[in-house]
């Protein structure tokens, strides 16, 4: 370049110039390149479709299931297909959102790694079945005529609600004392204990637009949550002005401590204590009344002032002295809780400190109100817990379990890697597997059962998190089904229930006049006034049946904990932190290349794994951006590039989850690795969960491997004082812009 | 002469005395850009398409031009919809279960339909996925909105795009249907030029 005379700016100039004629001249580039005449078939209908207009789309409302949390969704048909996913505007859970997750549904929906056809284990490998041949498989193991013991047969299924779950229980009891395990690796079992026990309710209302103030201790309200579309729109309700002040407590940083005005990273499984401080804070200083308090805790709080919070948690005093101020002058707040203090070796204790809180501030009826309760519990969500899947693991070990069925779980996936549960499973002799996909749970199957994908079959659901108003979400087939020999879950479940010729069930054709009556024999004061037909119709075109919430009061009593600390491990002195970010979520969405190719929240990742290391850890072990690192814990040890980032709290490693498939189709697998595979054996005492953040890990550098590299969008994290994207202070913001 | 230079010139195309030739010996003998659409300047541009085979070698001269039946009893939804759409079999056999059944092509109709099967017609005109592309609008614009404008004659508001379908068998692509070719009608005939009218 440097002999032709020519610099930067005129370079540019003549790249403007020549990308502007190549562009006007490209209009008249000849289109036959791509669209090639007579190559592609265009088939007429045979007859016209009444009501069909080719070319013109029709909308039909149903919910999604590409998470637990039960959005309304409208997809978009056209000629006889679904194109599009978008939120539907009069759903109470979503209000016409759609986080990626479920726009990305067509693509679970569209997926070439679908399973088409039963198969049936035989002389070692799977083999493609009829329906027939699959039926009377089961009907031998657990059919009327079976000699299947109740005891010895379980189920295991991620959140289930709604008339599928009437009908699996109607199977459990045929079976007579048949197990259910529920399990969501991203679950809230502790707080609903902590709830439980404080509130009486597992699961209140959170009222985020009416606090001034949020303090989160992990919770991800702009990623994954109980409910992540509903917890988003709070959230930006909560950001609107006058703009409510957001603290964010947690290890590494999520898309909503990015977002917080006060990012307090704490050492991992030290967030009790630091609740602890905030309360000794607010008491001593602020006049918050302690005796809102159980004495004992009181007792307790006094131990924990600022110089031993700093030691313990090391978060500066002056910044729980900044938390505490803000909180005592910006009432009413709320206190919130996710998975890096609740899934924690003292989660238990830890999360009953930070709800605390909401009690020595007066949150509670305020900013925390009664969910008002549900009055169909047949229909209520079941909600997994990690202390399910240990159970499982346990009896399938003993041998105690013969027949095992699964559905919307891949416990060999995500299950903590010290479990071993491919040999529990090998201790089964018959397992079923009902999925969309070939997983790594499936191919351990001896009966896989292929599903309708959620964009073709039926079904209610009821969330489990239900904000203002309550609903029962109707799920409607939007196509045909794209291989005829899928089957919807209720289907399935149908057939079962033939199977063990349980009466009341028998008569039924399918899952869908088994709904139609269900729907029909719902109280007449949930119908709107009108008949069957017209309430069945009403509810196809809205989506959900609202379900009126009582009016219930809410008191709380925070409960008497003593916070413990984890111990300290000197030949692991690094805490792995795995990371569950929206998108690939528990690892679900791997298959999925939208996902796949969306860049991680914070560090612009995409297709893989890395390792988030803050810059002063790295720089004591010697480790840059793009080297790779062996982290190992007692139980494994998994390999990944590291990304040198600040958003991390010092003596950690984050390895996110979702990547590191062995089995899970053609986007997933062996992309990244799973950090849950070197899980350690810790779980919080009182609940029994498993400790996600719980495992100590060391780190030691090792050769690049060329087909697992970084790769980012953008090139850089911070804007090098050009003011890319200028910003201000909340407080200079306040001033100039807010109330 | 590399891609840009080729681009470059087809953008600036003079007229070349050959083409201007072909085009006065096109107008003479077809009669066609005589009778003009009203409040309309048709657009330019030519394209030489292949030859398309069907499964049945569809006629669309006997159609059209010596039946005079309106493109749109058969192409239905040209003005409800993005597409114009191929008839559904059921209409062809609506006037051929009695019309020339002894002719070889519509036993070969007949067979498709005796077995509940369409013919898999081979698609001629497309445009890219980016691009939205409406009948519904260019036929409100050119036809129905179109004061001064028969329905009758519709035919010449098809060929603006698709050529004089009416003088051919089976159709052939003979307009480029490219950016430029929409553009320079858009311009003239004040259609809209923001890029997310057509890129949405």
């Amino acid at each position: 370049m440097s002999g032709n005379d020519i610099n930067r700016r005129k370079f540019l100039k003549v790249m403007g110039w020549g990308g502007a004629g190549a562009a006007l001249a490209g209009c008249d580039m000849p289109t036959t390149v791509t669209l090639e005449e007579g190559k592609e078939t265009v088939v007429s209908y045979l007859m016209p479709e009444e009501y069909v207009i080719p070319g013109q789309g029709v909308y039909f409302a149903s919910t999604c299931q590409q998470c637990p949390a039960g959005c309304g969704v409208h997809g978009r048909v056209r000629e006889g297909r679904v194109l599009k996913l978008e939120g539907n505007a009069v759903s109470p859970i979503n209000e016409g959102g759609l986080c990626q997750m479920g726009q990305a549904g067509v693509q679970t929906h569209y997926n070439p790694d679908r399973l088409t056809k039963p198969l049936l284990r035989k002389g070692g490998s799977l083999s493609e079945v009829t329906w027939e041949e699959a039926l009377a498989a089961l009907d031998e193991k657990i059919g009327a005529n079976s000699s299947v013991e109740g005891g010895k047969v379980a189920w295991m299924t991620g959140t289930v609600s709604g008339h599928q779950s009437v009908l699996l229980e109607g199977l459990l009891e045929s079976l007579g004392g048949a197990k259910h395990y529920v399990y969501d690796l991203i679950n809230n079992h502790v707080a609903a204990q902590v709830n439980e026990a404080m509130y009486g309710t597992t699961r209140p209302t959170y009222h985020l637009t009416k606090a001034k103030a949020v303090l989160s201790f992990g919770a991800d309200l702009v990623g994954v949550s109980q409910s992540p579309v509903h917890f988003a729109a709070e959230y930006a309700k909560f950001r609107e002005a006058p703009r409510g002040v957001l603290i964010q407590v947690e290890p590494n940083m999520s898309l909503t401590g990015g977002n917080a005005d006060l990012w307090v990273p704490a050492k991992p499984g030290t967030e009790g204590a630091l609740a602890m401080g905030i309360a000794h804070e607010l008491i001593n200083n602020h006049g918050k009344d302690a005796s809102a308090l159980p004495s004992g805790l009181n007792g307790k709080i006094k131990a924990y002032d600022l110089a031993k919070v700093e030691t313990l948690t090391g978060v500066p005093t002056d910044k729980v002295k900044s938390i505490a101020k803000i909180l005592a002058e910006k009432a009413p707040s709320l206190i919130l809780t996710g998975a890096s203090i609740e899934s924690s070796e003292n989660g238990y204790a830890a999360t009953a400190a930070a709800a605390m809180l909401n009690v020595l501030l007066g949150n509670v009826g305020e900013t925390i109100t009664s969910s008002g309760g549900f009055p169909f519990p047949q229909l209520d969500a079941k909600t997994g817990s990690g202390a399910d899947l240990l159970q499982f693991a346990d009896a399938a070990g003993k041998g105690a379990i013969d027949v095992v069925f699964f559905h919307g779980v891949n416990p060999v996936f995500t299950a903590p890697g010290y479990l071993d549960l491919e040999a529990g499973l090998g201790k089964i002799p018959f397992k079923v597997s009902l999925s969309l996909f070939a997983d790594e749970t499936t191919n351990q199957a001896d009966l896989v059962l292929p599903l309708a994908s959620a964009l073709e079959d039926w079904g209610t659901h009821v969330p489990a998190y239900q904000p203002e108003q309550s609903v029962i979400a109707m799920q409607q087939p939007l196509m045909e089904k794209l291989y005829p020999a899928t089957k919807g879950f209720g289907d399935i479940l149908l057939d079962m229930l033939k199977l063990r010729k349980v009466e009341g069930y028998t008569d039924f054709s399918d899952y869908y006049a088994f709904l139609q009556d269900a729907f029909a024999a719902l109280p007449a004061e949930f119908k709107n006034g009108v008949d069957n037909a017209s309430f069945w119709n009403q509810t196809l075109a809205s989506g959900f049946i609202s379900i009126p919430k009582q009016n219930a009061s809410i008191t709380a009593n925070a409960l008497d904990i003593a916070v413990t600390l984890p111990g300290e491990n000197i030949n692991y002195g690094l805490s792995l932190l795995p990371a569950i970010r929206l998108g690939m979520w528990d690892g679900r969405h791997a298959n999925i290349p939208w996902l796949q190719e969306a860049p991680d929240q914070i560090t612009k990742a995409v297709w893989g794994s890395w390792a988030e290391i803050h810059p002063k850890t790295a720089s004591r072990l010697g480790l840059a951006t793009g080297d790779f690192i062996k982290v190992e814990s007692v139980k494994g040890d998994v390999e990944v590039p590291v990304y040198v980032y600040r958003g991390v709290f010092p003596d950690s490693v984050a390895v996110s989850v979702g990547q590191g498939h062995q089995a899970y189709g053609r986007y997933a697998e062996g992309r990244g690795v799973n950090p849950l595979t070197i899980l350690d054996s810790a779980t919080d005492g009182k609940t029994g969960e498993p400790a996600l953040y719980g495992t100590r890990v060391k780190v030691s550098k090792v050769a690049v491997n060329k087909d697992e590299i970084l790769v980012q969008f953008g090139g850089s994290e911070s804007q090098v004082g050009r003011k890319l994207a200028a910003t201000i202070t909340a407080e200079v913001f306040n001033r100039t812009e807010g109330a | 002469m590399n891609k840009y230079t080729y681009c470059l010139y087809n953008g600036k195309r003079p007229v070349s005395w050959v083409s201007a030739i072909l085009l006065v010996l096109a107008l003479v003998f077809s009669g066609a850009g005589l009778a003009e659409v009203p409040n309309a300047v048709p657009p330019e541009g030519e394209h030489k398409g292949d030859d398309v085979p069907q499964p049945i070698h569809f006629p669309h001269d006997t159609h059209a031009k010596i039946n005079e039946i309106n493109c749109m009893y058969c192409h239905t939804y040209a003005r409800r919809s993005k597409v114009a759409g191929i008839p559904p079999t059921s209409k062809c056999m609506g006037c051929h279960s009695v019309i020339a059944t002894d002719s070889d092509r519509i036993k070969k109709l007949t067979e498709y339909w005796e077995k509940n099967e369409s013919p898999p017609w081979k698609k001629v005109h497309d445009v890219p996925d980016y691009v939205h592309f409406t009948h519904e609008k260019h036929m409100k614009r050119f036809l129905f909105d179109n004061e001064d404008m028969e329905v009758e004659r519709v035919s010449e508001v098809c060929a603006f795009c698709h050529g004089e379908v009416k003088d051919m068998e089976v159709a052939n692509k003979v307009k480029p249907l490219n950016m430029g070719f929409c553009q320079r009608c858009h311009e003239a005939n004040g259609g809209p030029s923001d890029c997310w009218a057509c890129h949405k």
